[in-house]
């Protein structure tokens, strides 16, 4: 028991990985939220009126709305007049063109390489910081094949018809309380539309980092998949380790047309607070994808390890007739981290197919829960859906749950869920530490081992980071 | 609504069987509490006709207490089946198990809401519930709700739920050795819910209602 208590001590103290902050001198607009300060948003970023009116008509929606509490999280009240919602680093007057040294080696530092002749061969990035984008890699490779991959303030100016065409088409406006605040206050994120018949030869990757102090993050991502197209899409996410919480509230839109794929993974690692619970990101994201045409397909997976809260469902609509869609998640919690996610599959084209695979790891004494609904309505004829939830306890403190909804309103379809809690049975540690390994790879072994087959679908360069990930995050959890 | 407190002493046994039948709307629910030892065993039995909103609150407050809570719902045309569990594993040591089947067609509306709490410190608790139908046509409902809340670790819980339809494949095996599609339909449906019917103690109840439900299944589906 001791030694297990001195790799405890060992590991608590550790910090975060990529808790530090990079000095570069950003710009701010005031504290708060107000239509003044939305049409500051706005002039920043030089948009054209339509976005400017989209963006208050959402204010306007999110003054009435009121802050969701059906969740089974503890949230702290949330003083939205108290934050920053738009800094960005300073463009250097004499090389407006180039990226700061110190942004670059901010990547560099968080393994994101911003120059291509070192990126990880087949990745391209969007990398934003706070507000805006920095810097998207191989847009001219992509460009190519008429694919379209940019920052999204790029995107309302060079293709404004794209962007008008498919925003808030799969998350309306007035959608809740965070999409609303999203659209009304959002900066930047990626632009991607991959044309008909087009096979993206690259991961394409947004990767978010929160540094300023006091400020939110409110990315937009917009993806469209036109006909018999694939995309695979990877987003990934750190920032600074601070007493305080701050905001993230994302919104990811995703359209899929008739035959396309589309594969969106996630590895977060927001900052998920101290041991005692202080500090960390509030993620409250809203993710969704429409499979709008025939046999469209759509693939999600998270890994999600940060985050002092996590509120985040990405979602499927299946409209198109014969279209799929999967869902596969892991979620870890720790220490004093509260968690609830999970998805939704709206079963509305016929022939319809979904598979929800969820593991949840709770340990310390956080909260992980899963929380998922399944509808298919009248018209959905044979449509299948399946869905296993899994949770697995480390310690006595924390809590498991599984909240699942099931709507079915067809006679030729069928919905099947299971879930089960369980702990790391003692038989698995004993062999391990019989076997010469110690109780915290044991425990490492085992949870990859769980997690494993949502670990198998993630592409190949973060599936490697998510084992490392998943590993940091469970390390001081035994004892 | 008729609330029914009811208070299982140390090494009891209480069994009940609910039973509604009829065209009237009604509304029910039980609310108990076990002391150690104490064992409860209750059936829900809802035949055509009958709408039912029925609510059941269990708390497993002694050692080794254990609940077994089944229920069948036969709704063939318009009814409207409510059912609302909240099984809550206050102490360590709890057997809770649930089991609710049942067949759904017409216009008719089912939902099921159930709920497995697991308390802090409440180790060994086993706990399991199961729901599953059959929807027989699209302009009838089913919407299910099981949850699990578990603050202990070391547990074994689980929960499953299907809303789907009668298999194929069976019914062609009757058929092929004689049987009609009507008669094979009607045994598929029985053997779907019988288990449910396993868990009542007194035997010559127990012929009396399996009797009673067949002919409910024959009457109400097997059209």
């Amino acid at each position: 028991m001791s030694e297990n208590k001195e790799i405890l001590k060992e590991i608590t103290t550790k910090e975060y990985e990529h808790g530090f902050v990079t000095d570069v001198e950003q710009e701010f607009i005031p504290k708060g939220l107000n239509e003044d300060i939305i049409r500051l948003i706005s002039m920043k970023k030089e948009e054209p009126q339509w976005l400017l009116d989209f963006r208050l008509d959402a204010f306007r929606k999110w003054q009435k709305m009121k802050m969701p509490s059906w969740a089974h999280l503890n949230i702290p009240e949330i003083d939205f007049q108290d934050i920053i919602y738009f800094a960005a680093p300073k463009k250097d007057s004499e090389r407006p063109t180039e990226v700061d040294p110190e942004l670059e080696a901010t990547f560099e530092k968080l393994g994101i390489p911003l120059h291509e002749r070192k990126a990880l061969a087949g990745v391209a990035v969007d990398a934003v910081f706070d507000s805006v984008s920095v810097k998207t890699t191989f847009r001219e490779t992509l460009s190519e094949k008429g694919i379209i991959f940019c920052p999204f303030s790029e995107a309302v100016k060079e293709y404004p018809d794209l962007v008008r065409k498919y925003l808030a088409s799969v998350v309306p406006v007035g959608d809740n309380f965070y999409a609303a605040l999203n659209s009304a206050v959002f900066s930047d994120g990626s632009f991607c539309y991959i044309p008909k018949g087009v096979r993206c030869p690259m991961e394409l990757s947004s990767y978010f980092r929160i540094n300023a102090k006091g400020t939110g993050q409110f990315e937009r991502t917009l993806i469209v998949a036109d006909e018999d197209s694939y995309v695979s899409y990877l987003e990934g996410c750190t920032a600074p380790m601070r007493d305080e919480n701050q905001l993230h509230a994302a919104v990811v839109e995703i359209v899929v047309e008739k035959g396309a794929d589309v594969k969106y993974s996630t590895v977060q690692n927001w900052y998920p607070g101290d041991t005692e619970g202080r500090g960390g990101i509030f993620n409250f994201v809203t993710k969704r994808g429409l499979c709008k045409g025939e046999g469209s397909h759509l693939s999600w997976t998270q890994v999600e390890t940060g985050s002092a809260i996590t509120w985040k469902y990405p979602s499927t609509v299946l409209k198109g007739d014969n279209s799929s869609s999967e869902f596969y998640s892991v979620a870890v919690t720790n220490n004093m981290q509260q968690a609830d996610t999970g998805t939704k599959m709206i079963h509305l084209g016929r022939n319809t197919r979904s598979r929800i695979i969820s593991k949840g790891i709770s340990a310390g004494r956080s909260q992980n829960s899963y929380r998922g609904l399944v509808r298919i309505v009248s018209k959905a004829d044979n449509s299948r859906n399946y869905s296993q939830c899994d949770s697995l306890l480390i310690g006595d403190r924390c809590g498991a749950h599984t909240f699942p909804y099931i709507e079915n309103s067809n006679s030729s379809s069928v919905v099947e869920h299971e879930a089960t809690t369980s702990k790391i049975s003692e038989e698995q540690l004993f062999y391990c530490n019989q076997r010469g390994i110690g109780p915290e790879d044991a425990v490492g072994l085992i949870v990859n081992g769980y997690a494993r087959e949502v670990l198998d679908k993630l592409p190949m360069e973060f599936a490697v980071e998510a084992r490392k990930l998943l590993q940091v995050s469970l390390e001081g959890s035994v004892g | 609504m008729s609330e029914n407190k009811i208070i299982v002493g140390a090494g009891e046994v209480f069994g009940k069987v609910m039973v509604f039948s009829g065209k009237a709307a009604c509304s029910d629910g039980l609310d108990i509490v076990l002391d150690a030892g104490a064992r409860a065993d209750v059936t829900l039995i809802v035949l055509p006709g009958a709408s039912v909103s029925s609510r059941f609150s269990i708390e497993l407050a002694g050692a080794d207490a254990d609940c077994r809570l089944s229920g069948i719902y036969l709704c063939p045309d318009g009814e409207k089946v409510d059912i609302r569990v909240d099984m809550k594993h206050l102490v360590p040591q709890c057997t809770s198990c649930q089991t609710f089947k049942g067949v759904v067609s017409g216009f008719s509306s089912v939902n099921f809401y159930g709920k497995i709490t697991v308390e802090p410190g409440s180790q060994k608790t086993e706990a399991y519930q199961a729901n599953h139908s059959l929807l027989l046509s699209d302009t009838a409902k089913v919407h299910t709700e099981p949850q699990l809340e578990i603050y202990a670790d070391d547990v074994k819980c689980s929960h499953g739920a299907t809303v789907g339809k009668l298999n194929e494949d069976e019914q062609f095996y009757m058929r092929t050795r004689g049987i009609s599609l009507e008669d094979a339909k009607v045994l598929q449906m029985i053997s779907f819910v019988a288990p449910v019917l396993d868990g009542i103690a007194d035997e010559a109840q127990r012929m009396k209602l399996h009797e009673e439900i067949e002919n409910a299944i024959r009457n109400g589906f097997g059209k």
